[in-house]
């Protein structure tokens, strides 16, 4: 087979996979705190595209600034989704808040529908980085290694959030113990609404980020969101760096090996992780936990 | 979690087919008092999901197995009954059996794996199931062809006979809803459904009583999966095709949202919960103009109404109130005395009561 198209295929992989690591580590965090399982992750995702154009086209602001601003309005409605659905309901089986938010994306989505419509907008990148570089002999749109490597960044902070400061230490252990941890006195219930937000936030980021690459339509949070789930499986619930191979390995798996099989790849992941449930429901890196 | 709603059919023989066979004569002549035939065509799809929802509520509600994947079932039987039709024949009981082989095939070896687990692992791994198949449907053009979905499935027959696309296949959907019904009722209340609830209830007890868990569980999901194959035969000769969107995880949940709309767990809540989705709550929006332009307008925009259809406010609302799991039609009066202290202009909505109205009907 063709190198080039081999290097191209891996490329792009590790470009999706820099997003999907946003999109599920905020997915990660908010299981290992709260149990909760998010399906209205990828709403929250869509959210953030669309505030960025609405910042861009109402208000006139440029695309690093809207991409600044468009979580705030997202984390706010995050926010408060979780105290007024989420919280009135933190007793019972975790299938509950599964079904809530599945309820929740349909409505979110349907507001953003009502709202703006079912068309596509398109978003160019910004100036500087709006071109392409000659790789290996491929051209290849920049702007696509500017955002990865944002991406990259932000998920450096976020592991860094969870691992040298307090509130990162008290994640971790209700993550590890909720038990333990709330017997210790650590607030499991307004952390678990500040993460959530937190990963709300972490999810429009990526959606604004993404616009100049996937576009923005009202769909644009389903597609990532099951990727975001099979690499949060694969990794093992509530496990950050697992998350991270997770992730890496769906994104690589998915644009390499949809390069030569097409869809095929899809199938066999997705079957990859109903296996990996089965017989190995920490992940296959181990140290997750399954309900 | 609640204690599970145990039907109480306590009647013996005739008497416990006669409210269903009461509804059955009420549907047949239901279309030949004067409704067009769009809204027939509307109502033979609304019972199709009510069977659909029917069949999982079969696996929610009375096993306890939450799934995130019943479109499975439901596309899968729908492409081979399909393409068993346009290949050989399309003899409706021919297409039918076949339709069950593949799914109840299916269904048995999957399921021998999957029972195993539950809770979230069981809702994903179901998930992951039918993107499986729905990425199999999406690829394999050679039977499926792909994305453009299969076309020109041809009109079912009876004995010989051809049922026609309206009054004819509504009364066969009307016949196979009531069916359905009568036999989901007696199964649930037979040992065997007790044993089911009794897993739902408590896996662990159960089990230490000598119950063989896996075993009820798998059967119950075959089972499901073969009533929900039968929605699926028929949605495939109502639509004359089917598309890989039929197994689309966003399809399992509709049906979810069906069940939980009308009640977990009693059967007759999932029929309503299916009504009320498919032909009842898209006209309750009537302040969107576009609703009343044209038949093929409502279809179009139906993504749209679907998305902040009341059903799903509903469905949250009660959420939030703290009766959804447990039957939400049937704890809805629950909720809305909750709502009256939380949110009282919500209460007094005209829309909101229209709809409580709709829901108190059963």
């Amino acid at each position: 087979m063709d190198l080039n198209f081999f290097f191209i295929n891996a490329l792009n992989g590790v470009v999706y996979g820099a997003f999907l690591l946003l999109t599920s580590l905020g997915l990660s965090l908010v299981f290992g705190l709260g149990r909760v399982v998010n399906f209205a992750h990828g709403a929250f995702y869509a959210l953030g595209g669309y505030a960025l154009v609405v910042a861009m086209q109402r208000l006139g602001a440029s695309y690093w600034l809207a991409l600044a601003v468009a979580p705030l309005p997202v984390m706010l409605l995050a926010l408060a989704i979780e105290r007024s659905t989420i919280y009135p309901i933190r007793d019972r089986p975790e299938i509950y808040t599964l079904l809530l938010t599945f309820g929740l994306s349909f409505v979110l989505i349907g507001g953003v529908e009502y709202l703006w419509g079912t068309s596509t907008t398109l978003v160019a990148a910004p100036a500087p980085y709006a071109g392409t570089v000659r790789l290996f002999g491929n051209e290849f749109p920049v702007y696509r290694l500017v955002a990865a490597g944002i991406s990259l960044l932000m998920s450096a902070c976020v592991f860094a959030v969870i691992q040298f400061t307090p509130i990162g230490l008290r994640i971790r252990a209700i993550t590890d113990d909720p038990g333990m941890a709330e017997a210790l006195g650590i607030d499991t219930q307004s952390l678990l609404t500040v993460v959530f937000g937190a990963a709300a936030g972490l999810a429009a980021f990526a959606g604004g980020l993404g616009a100049p690459i996937f576009a923005v339509h009202p769909d644009m949070g389903s597609g990532i969101l099951l990727d975001s789930f099979l690499a949060v499986i694969l990794g093992g619930l509530g496990n950050l760096p697992g998350t991270a191979m997770g992730a890496l390995f769906v994104a690589l798996a998915k644009s390499i090996g949809g390069g030569y099989v097409a869809e095929w790849s899809t199938a066999v992941l997705f079957a990859l992780v109903a296996l990996a449930l089965i017989f190995r429901p920490t992940g296959l890196f181990g140290r997750g936990r399954v309900a | 979690m609640k204690s599970p709603r145990v039907s109480s059919y306590q009647q013996r023989g005739w008497q416990q087919l006669a409210p269903p066979l009461a509804l059955l004569a009420l549907l047949a002549v239901l279309p030949l008092i004067a409704i067009s035939t769009f809204t027939v065509t509307l109502l033979t799809e609304a019972m199709i999901l009510a069977i659909w929802a029917m069949s999982l509520d079969l696996l929610i509600g009375y096993t306890g197995l939450i799934s995130f994947g019943h479109a499975a079932a439901f596309g899968l039987a729908g492409y081979a009954a399909g393409y068993f039709a346009k290949k050989v024949t399309s003899d409706f009981l021919l297409a039918l059996a076949v339709a069950e082989i593949v799914v109840a095939l299916v269904a048995a070896v999957l399921g021998f794996i999957v029972v195993r687990v539950s809770g979230i692992a069981f809702a994903v791994i179901s998930l992951c199931i039918a993107q499986v198949l729905f990425t199999i449907a999406v690829v394999w053009r050679e039977v499926t062809d792909g994305m453009d979905g299969m076309v020109g499935v041809p009109l079912p027959k009876l004995g010989g006979m051809t049922i026609g696309p309206g009054y004819d296949l509504y009364l066969l959907t009307a016949v196979s809803l009531c069916t359905v019904y009568v036999v989901l009722v007696r199964l649930v209340d037979s040992p065997f459904g007790r044993t089911l609830q009794a897993i739902r209830t408590n896996e662990e007890r159960a089990a230490s009583i000598g119950i063989n868990v896996y075993l009820h569980k798998w059967i119950a999901f075959v089972f499901s999966w073969a009533v929900a194959g039968l929605a699926g035969t028929l949605m495939v000769f109502l639509k004359a095709g089917t598309t890989p969107m039929s197994l689309h995880w966003t399809e399992s949940g509709n049906v979810l949202i069906m069940v939980i709309f009308g009640g977990i767990g009693t059967l007759l809540g999932p029929i309503i919960g299916a009504e009320a989705a498919s032909t009842i709550l898209p006209f309750i929006r009537l302040e969107d103009p576009r609703l009343h332009m044209s038949v093929y307008s409502i279809s179009e925009s139906s993504d749209v109404l679907y998305g902040i259809a009341p059903t799903k406010m509903l469905e949250l609302l009660s959420a939030v109130a703290g009766e959804a799991a447990d039957g939400s039609i049937y704890g809805l009066h629950k909720a809305l005395d909750k709502l009256k202290d939380k949110a009282p202009h919500l209460v007094q909505d005209r829309r909101f009561q229209k709809l409580a109205t709709q829901a108190f009907l059963d």
